[in-house]
């Protein structure tokens, strides 16, 4: 044949070895992207959802700090200048897109916060994506931290035993509590913070609760 | 072809049809020089002496989904903006069927009953008259058929969506196969080759 003459065995070899590897990596890399996929269970997270047992209040969580808690990983998810402006004690800095590429620590309790909650929800998602079965996220977001553990208004009525253990929380994380008149209802906006923060933080805390309102 | 720098608007209408021009001049050239305009060549293929085509074709196959695959790993190119034609099963089985038919016929597909015509091969000229002969009655008939035209709709359905298996084993099984096929084709010739010689002096 004609077409015989102008064959050559050796290139005809080399690309056949080519596909050969090509394919045969393709199979290993599986996806044709280095983005991060993951798995997640819908119904299990529905369930998880619905159960409430994705996210922790501001108590629970300043719990878990005073106590030291074990692998508690507390992660601030907004930007940077909100993160130095003012953030919970001990959390790490960790932007949402950096959640795909994250070191995952499988004995770890992570906690996700964000200015309101719902990027610390959708970054729940995130995490469960990954496989992290140990993620939750702050409910209220850094206002209900706000409102709950640094300036917390305790009514009058509450019983002094309560009261107590709300007050040494507090202190702990040098809040200041204040007991109101359960009668009336103060205005969110009005109240001055107490003492032993900079006047910076008072300012972003003051600003974030603005926005909450 | 020139699909991303269009897309991203690196040149427009105008520079795009002369590329495209360009591309086709190419295409149609290397085609010819590996005798695709020749519809003796191409009928072969049905009759089990030459697999050129079986060849061209998955040779072009794998070029493309290995470059693609790997242009994408490799961060150079965004798969999600490369154009998948959308599927309608049953149509498209019985429009395939149409162009079989055709294509043992005439021994040409529309591209290379084009490049037949180029080179003034008159059967080309015929299955490009058949062609557009084709294109007109299937537009008259729309109204007629199109209801089965726009069934079994599974929008832009691409094999790893298919078999549920990941882009990577799929890309992996068709180099496989290509190079089955391969090794079959050249069988195949081999075979058809040797009674060939006692046969053509009647031929």
């Amino acid at each position: 044949m004609t077409v015989d003459a102008r064959r050559r065995p050796g290139v005809e070899r080399g690309l056949a070895i080519t596909a050969i590897v090509g394919g045969a990596l393709a199979v290993v890399a599986g996806a044709p992207t280095r983005a991060t996929r993951g798995n997640i269970d819908v119904s299990e997270l529905a369930r998880i959802v619905e159960h409430e047992e994705d996210h922790i209040t501001a108590v629970e969580l300043a719990k878990w700090i005073r106590d030291d808690k074990t692998g508690l990983r507390v992660m601030d998810i907004r930007s940077d200048t909100e993160f130095t402006d003012f953030h919970i004690p001990g959390a790490t800095r960790v932007p949402l897109a950096e959640i795909a590429r994250m070191r995952l620590d499988s004995a770890a309790t992570y906690v996700l916060y964000s200015e309101g909650g719902t990027h610390a929800a959708q970054g729940w998602f995130l995490m469960r994506a990954r496989g992290v079965r140990n993620v939750f996220f702050l409910r209220g977001g850094l206002y209900e931290w706000v409102e709950q553990i640094m300036n917390p208004h305790v009514a009058s009525n509450t019983p002094q035993a309560q009261r107590d253990s709300i007050r040494a929380l507090t202190m702990w994380f040098g809040g200041k509590m204040e007991v109101v008149d359960s009668t009336t209802t103060p205005s969110v906006l009005d109240r001055e913070l107490s003492a032993p923060h900079s006047a910076a933080t008072a300012e972003s805390i003051r600003k974030i609760r603005r926005r909450a309102c | 072809m020139m699909a991303p720098f269009y897309e991203l608007g690196r040149f427009g209408d105008s520079t795009g049809l002369v590329i495209a021009v360009l591309l086709g001049i190419a295409f149609g050239w290397f085609l010819e020089q590996g005798g695709m305009g020749n519809a003796r060549k191409l009928s072969g293929q049905f009759y089990l002496t030459d697999l050129s085509v079986l060849k061209l074709m998955f040779s072009a196959i794998l070029t493309a989904m290995l470059g693609l695959f790997w242009l994408s790993w490799a961060g150079l190119l965004d798969l999600s903006r490369v154009y998948v034609p959308e599927t309608f099963v049953a149509p498209q089985l019985v429009g395939g069927l149409v162009f079989g038919v055709g294509f043992v016929v005439g021994g040409l597909c529309p591209g290379t009953s084009c490049v037949a015509a180029a080179t003034g091969r008159r059967d080309g000229f015929a299955l490009i008259a058949g062609m557009l002969a084709g294109v007109f009655v299937f537009g008259e008939a729309f109204p007629v058929i199109g209801g089965f035209a726009n069934s079994t709709a599974r929008g832009a359905w691409t094999l790893p969506q298919a078999l549920g298996l990941s882009h990577g084993t799929v890309v992996g099984i068709i180099v496989a196969a290509a190079l089955g096929a391969f090794a079959g084709a050249e069988w195949l010739e081999r075979r058809a080759e040797r009674p060939a010689r006692s046969t053509r002096v009647g031929v």
